[in-house]
């Protein structure tokens, strides 16, 4: 048993041997009904006083003050004297910006109005490419349907190939364990990967590679059939993917786990979230 | 019998294959959209003589690349490497050593005809494999006409599209005070290099239009008492009224062939949709509605027609079959929508959104969906397309009246920049490449 217990023990056994209190002469009951009489004018006037006199804002706030010592010598400056008699202001003159380098009109000859042209434009000549047909001869036409004749065909849109059905991702055991290996090469990738968001149609610019990487994080191998691809945006796409790729070498990924992340088949590069935001 | 199937078993298990190991899977969606860094070095000159040649068309190069917002040419004087050779591969590593991901080495030559030979070469720094090699002959003057087709084919080899360089622009010049304004036709390169007036100001002329040869310019023009539209023959200088029509035609756009112009006709104060053939003059009417339609714009395929009308209420885009049948809204977003201009290649139509005090150039898809704003300033206004449907240009107005500006921004929304031009501009019109 504690010592605390043994005390609290000793203390109840002390009230109890106690003598009973005196009481006044007039017996229990007088002085009962006086004690009541007492309490219940000391409550009503308490009430009384502490309803009507108090009155307790519900709104008051406590005000923080902070205490500050003022020193002896204070830290206001001496009056400023009056302000010396300003001189007369020089004009400087202002540097002269030069104007930004806009290009000229060249002046030509008095433009016509109808009915009568009275002046020429010198059309460029024509820049000659190699292993291309000659061009045809400049046509002199003095009329606009002879102009209308030169008109060629509007260029057809290339159909947008489409590219093949997903592949379907594996399933099991393997990619739970190389989420993380996955999560750690994007996050490195990503950074130098600038994709061609402004092109028509974004299934094209979706591009897969297959990538051996070293053990020391240097690319390998960089392999995707986009890269001969006969659509002028996938294959930009993947020489754009290919780039990421070697530029943000080398990838530092677990060494102990090299198994894992020697091979990434596909290494996918899928623009299309970015062109809908 | 139990240490027979124990034997068993074990034999299975050791016949079972092994579980193999597959190879990674990754999925990059998020990139991190950046100019792509370029080295252009001054092209090589065959002689002493060519070597400022060499420079300036370099220069030109550097200028159309940066201006695109796609490709970030690297200062030359950071370059550890001088292209000496352009038939010998670079090191490449020298190239990665300043981030360079692409490089162009070219060089010019006077042939014994006097024509200026010019030739570069494309590399892919990382890829390290020639992804180009062009060759152009020319007079010499025609130097920067060549910068530009050397800047396109780099464009074009790196992004998938083509490219807009070799183009010009036809635009509004606007001289004098406000209250005296000189308006005059105007043309110049895509870089703003080489403006020349067309008119002479004597006449108002708005809303300038090229026709897919870009030697034709359909513009309107108060010569005459009322507005009429003409045609301007850039190689010849002639001018002639399109049609003879007692009252006022307005917003010319040619079809895709050219061989058509889509026009507003006011009659009696409502404005309706005409096509007019070329050659034969022949007018149809496409529309028929009371209120007041115009600004055609035919899809690249000529099948279709966006034009405004107000015939809704508020001003807003519709299409229409080329022959005036099946005529819908498509826009229904806030304000009021117009100048409705189908891009060339043909997914989106690039408008200007009037809403409270402001004017934004949008674009949406010709079925009215996925609208969004590509700028937003005070004042935008008049959009028209660069050939390949990636650029944007417009007029811009300040809201301290300072004057007018053409201004361009990529279909993105991105790299919006002042196209300069001699003195305050307007209503350009992009032409097509130039044949």
């Amino acid at each position: 048993m504690s010592q605390s217990q043994n005390q609290t023990r000793n203390t109840k056994r002390a009230f109890a041997q106690r003598p009973p209190r005196p009481t006044t002469a007039r017996g229990p009951r007088a002085g009962l009904a006086l004690s009541f009489l007492l309490h219940a004018a000391l409550l009503s006037a308490t009430y009384l006083t502490w309803s009507r006199m108090v009155n307790v804002s519900e709104e008051s706030h406590a005000v923080p003050v902070d205490l500050i010592t003022v020193t002896r010598v204070t830290n206001v400056a001496a009056m400023a004297p009056p302000p010396p008699p300003e001189p007369p202001k020089v004009e400087v003159p202002l540097p002269q910006l030069e104007p930004p380098s806009l290009p000229q009109f060249q002046d030509v000859e008095p433009a016509p109005e109808p009915p009568i042209p009275q002046f020429k434009i010198q059309p460029e000549k024509k820049v000659e490419q190699p292993k291309t047909e000659e061009t045809s001869k400049k046509q002199n036409s003095q009329d606009f349907a002879a102009l209308l004749n030169k008109l060629t065909a509007p260029p057809k849109i290339p159909p947008n190939t489409k590219v093949g059905p997903r592949m379907v991702q594996g399933i099991g055991a393997a990619n739970a364990m190389t989420a993380d290996l996955a999560d750690a090469l994007k996050s490195q990738i990503y950074q130098c990967w600038s994709p061609p968001v402004g092109a028509p149609n974004a299934n094209d610019l979706v591009v897969d590679f297959d990538l051996t990487l070293n053990p020391d994080g240097t690319p390998g191998r960089a392999d995707s059939d986009a890269l001969n691809s006969a659509n002028p945006f996938t294959r930009a796409a993947a020489e754009a993917a290919r780039r990421a790729i070697f530029q943000c070498q080398p990838y530092k990924l677990p060494p102990d786990r090299y198994s894992q992340w020697r091979e990434i088949n596909p290494l996918r590069f899928d623009p299309r979230q970015m062109m809908e935001q | 019998m139990r240490k027979l199937l124990l034997i068993c078993a074990l034999a299975l298990a050791a016949l079972s294959p092994l579980p193999a190991l597959a190879a990674l899977q990754v999925d990059v969606t998020q990139g991190n959209q950046q100019p792509l860094p370029i080295a252009v070095p001054d092209f090589l000159a065959g002689d002493p003589s060519q070597t400022q040649t060499g420079a300036n068309i370099a220069q030109v190069v550097r200028a159309d690349l940066e201006r695109s917002g796609l490709f970030k040419p690297i200062d030359p004087k950071a370059y550890v490497e001088h292209i000496t050779n352009i038939n010998v591969a670079p090191n490449f590593g020298n190239w990665r050593v300043i981030n360079a991901q692409g490089l162009v080495s070219g060089q010019v030559a006077v042939q014994p005809d006097g024509r200026l030979k010019v030739e570069f070469r494309l590399w892919d720094v990382y890829g390290e494999t020639q992804m180009l090699g062009q060759q152009f002959f020319t007079q010499p003057e025609n130097w920067r006409r060549v910068a530009h087709m050397v800047s396109d084919a780099i464009y074009s080899r790196v992004t998938g599209e083509s490219g807009y360089f070799d183009t010009r622009i036809v635009f509004i010049s606007e001289t004098g005070p406000a209250l005296k304004r000189i308006k005059r036709l105007a043309v110049m390169d895509e870089d703003g290099a080489n403006p020349i007036f067309l008119t002479r100001g004597d006449y108002l002329v708005l809303t300038p239009r090229f026709n897919p040869s870009a030697q034709m310019i359909a513009y309107m023009s108060y010569i005459a008492t009322k507005p009429h539209i003409y045609l301007f023959d850039l190689e010849t200088g002639k001018q002639e009224e399109l049609g003879n029509f007692p009252n006022m035609t307005f917003s010319p756009r040619f079809s895709p062939d050219g061989n058509r112009v889509g026009l507003a006709l006011e009659t009696a104060g409502n404005s309706d949709i005409y096509v007019m053939d070329l050659r034969s003059r022949a007018i149809q009417r496409l529309t028929t509605d009371p209120a007041i339609d115009s600004a055609p714009s035919f899809s690249p395929d000529g099948r279709q027609i966006a034009f405004e009308s107000d015939r809704g209420g508020p001003k807003q885009i519709y299409v229409m079959n080329a022959d005036g049948s099946n005529q819908h809204r498509v826009s229904f977003g806030a304000g009021q929508n117009g100048t409705p201009v189908w891009s060339p290649r043909g997914d989106l139509i690039a408008f200007t959104k009037e809403q409270g005090a402001h004017f934004q150039i949008g674009v949406m898809r010709p079925d009215g969906s996925g609208e969004r704003m590509l700028t937003n300033a005070y004042h935008d206004e008049g959009p028209t397309w660069a050939p390949n449907g990636r650029v944007l240009m417009f007029s811009r107005e300040a809201a301290n009246g300072h004057g007018s500006q053409i201004w361009s921004v990529d279909v993105t929304g991105r790299n919006e920049q002042r196209v300069m031009t001699p003195g305050d501009a307007s209503d350009p019109a992009w032409s097509p490449l130039i044949q």
